[in-house]
């Protein structure tokens, strides 16, 4: 029997300046196998759609009134995963055989901490063995303790404009 | 091992530092040294060693040991040595009030503080500078760690300074009897320990900081390169222009070496003003948080501090106002730019210690949201406001007005102290964001034991 689609709310996290990103991918995580998750959002969350079909998410949106949100997604069939279900590469460490980033950030712009969230963020959102490419203002070293201890894998370097350009392997 | 980006006893540094800074002020508003004593009177050298040793050296040092790791992208070298240089610092700090206390004539303990206090001091600054200098040492030193580099060598000559001053006093040294240290090597000490230590380490710290959270751009200006140079040869003229004069036996060179070093610290000051307007116009962070906002009240004490001081030399009343310029160097400049970023750096430093493990994993709240911006924006003002005053109070020599502006400054001290306190137990955060599970609450001062 498939329990109810999990309803979340988050235009009230939005509207205060918060951050939904966290609160979605808890509640993404806490979803029985092939339960749905119902979102209910101030704008159409596109970057999700794109995060959620890396595990195994089909969305379907709908604009509900003020100009409101409601996006449905549910797991297509077989494909759903938690994160543990790819296996890695067995070259893990030599980041040559690494896969193409899975998401691209660019948080130049960004007050700290924000940066380092938004890019841990993201890389609690991949699978294991998936990349993210991220863009920083400077070279992140809290985020580095951080990944570490996360056991994830990252290379980095300064690109000529002076910003930190990381690429992290989710472990 | 987890967060050891963050440093340990920062927080208990910090605390320190707000401790004296706090005891000092109550001093000043029940009337304890200057004005009432004289300026180079035992009570006076209590209060002025609480603020300058007690707060702001150990406010640096603490901010020191968490960001000249993050500057240069290296861990600190010695890292079990910060503790002993806390607490060589802050037995010799007790060592030397005792011993200013005893020249008072107010306790009498047999013990020789003063002398104990010449050894521990210059041990625990050797220590934490050498932490921080071998930190330093071999790495491409980006802009802002040079002007930390001159600090730490400030530092050195301040403290062997102060230990002589010390040791004479003391009586401990007959040798150091003949010496007239008073005309010489004090306002060396003076500037090199206000000016080198304190303020270059400082604009130092705001080369960084400011940028950082306002996002302003912070590639390496030729103008910075100017506040450095003019800074620096300022203060070896400063440091200098006296034991070079009496080598050469031109004593008169001191005077003129010592005008030069004003001239050129006017200089440094003027290039570091249009890098601060230039940081703040060029932000992309339209809403400038409470502590960028603060921080420009210290300043314009600094601008008012250069001007006062041109104003002073220009009259030659230097030495009849001296104290007043002190004051303003001290209590607005540097405590109200220790006071402005400690209200950015410790929430931001707990929101890290606590909710860095769930980072991206659960939500969190802002590091804001720790601290209460709108009713703390009033206790800054009344901050700034009784400095000001306090500092006109002292030129127009109004004892008792000072100690209303004095009260002034310790109670808005008080409220901004309470609001660490605060966001250390991050008491102002809703309670259903509080602890997400993972969370690691900090404790108010100390390290967490792992």
């Amino acid at each position: 029997m498939t329990q109810p689609d999990y309803e979340l709310d988050v235009r009230p996290i939005i509207a205060k300046g918060g951050e939904p990103f966290g609160a979605i991918m808890e509640a993404v995580a806490a979803l029985a196998p092939g339960q749905g998750l119902r979102l209910l959002a101030p704008f159409k969350p596109l970057p999700l759609f794109h995060v959620l079909a890396q595990r195994g998410f089909e969305p379907k949106a709908r604009e509900i009134d003020n100009g409101d949100w409601e996006v449905t997604f549910r797991p297509t069939a077989g494909e759903q995963n938690s994160g543990a279900a790819v296996s890695a590469p067995v070259q893990t460490v030599d980041p040559n055989t690494w896969p193409e980033p899975a998401v691209e950030l660019d948080n130049r712009g960004l007050e700290p901490p924000e940066p380092m969230v938004r890019t841990l963020e993201g890389v609690e959102a991949l699978t294991s063995g998936q990349t993210l490419a991220a863009l920083l203002p400077r070279e992140p070293l809290f985020l580095f303790e951080e990944l570490e201890a996360r056991g994830h894998l990252w290379r980095g370097a300064f690109d000529p404009e002076g910003h930190y350009r990381i690429l992290i392997r989710r472990g | 091992m987890m967060h050891s980006a963050l440093s340990r006893w920062t927080m208990s540094y910090f605390a320190a530092a707000l401790f004296f800074f706090v005891g000092a002020q109550v001093l000043m508003v029940v009337g304890y040294g200057f004005p009432s004593a004289a300026a180079e009177a035992p009570e006076t050298l209590v209060v002025v060693h609480m603020i300058t040793i007690g707060w702001l050296s150990l406010l640096m040092c603490g901010a020191l040991f968490q960001f000249l790791p993050v500057l240069i992208a290296r861990p600190l070298r010695g890292e079990g040595l910060v503790l002993p240089a806390l607490l060589c610092l802050l037995a010799g700090l007790v060592c030397l009030l005792g011993g200013f206390l005893e020249v008072s004539g107010a306790i009498e303990t047999g013990v020789p503080l003063l002398a104990w206090a010449g050894v521990l001091l210059p041990v625990g600054f050797a220590i934490a500078a050498g932490v921080l200098g071998g930190t330093l040492w071999g790495a491409r030193l980006p802009f802002p760690a040079r002007f930390v580099t001159v600090g730490l060598l400030s530092v050195l000559a301040t403290a062997v300074l102060g230990a002589l001053f010390a040791l004479q006093l003391s009586g401990r040294l007959p040798a150091l009897a003949e010496l007239d240290f008073r005309t010489q090597a004090l306002p060396v000490h003076i500037a090199v320990g206000l000016g080198g230590w304190l303020s270059f380490s400082a604009i130092g710290v705001s080369y960084r900081l400011l940028p950082m959270f306002m996002l302003s751009p912070d590639k390496e200006r030729r103008s910075s390169k100017i506040v450095w140079w003019a800074g620096a040869i300022a203060l070896l003229l400063m440091a200098l222009a006296a034991p070079l004069a009496s080598l050469f036996g031109t004593p008169d060179v001191t005077v003129s070496a010592r005008i030069l070093a004003v001239q050129l610290g006017g200089v440094s000051l003027i290039f570091y003003g249009a890098d601060l307007a230039f940081f703040y116009r060029h932000r992309k962070r339209r809403a400038v948080e409470l502590n960028s906002h603060a921080a420009k009240g210290a300043f314009l004490a600094l601008a008012l501090s250069a001007a006062m001081l041109l104003t002073l030399l220009a009259s030659g009343t230097l030495e009849k106002h001296a104290e007043a310029l002190l004051y303003l160097v001290a209590f607005g400049w540097l405590s109200g730019l220790g006071l402005s970023q400690l209200y950015k750096i410790v929430p931001f430093l707990t929101w890290l210690e606590c909710y860095g493990p769930v980072m991206g994993k659960k939500p969190t709240p802002r590091v804001q949201d720790l601290v209460a911006e709108p009713r703390d924006r009033v206790w800054f003002a009344v901050y700034f406001l009784s400095v000001t005053v306090g500092a006109a109070a002292l030129l127009a020599e109004q004892p008792s007005l000072f100690r209303i502006a004095t009260g002034g400054t310790l109670l808005a001290s008080l409220a901004i102290v309470s609001e660490l306190v605060l966001a250390r137990s991050l008491k102002n955060v809703p309670y259903a964001q509080r602890s997400p599970e993972g969370a690691v609450p900090p404790r108010l001062f100390l390290p967490r034991t792992h």
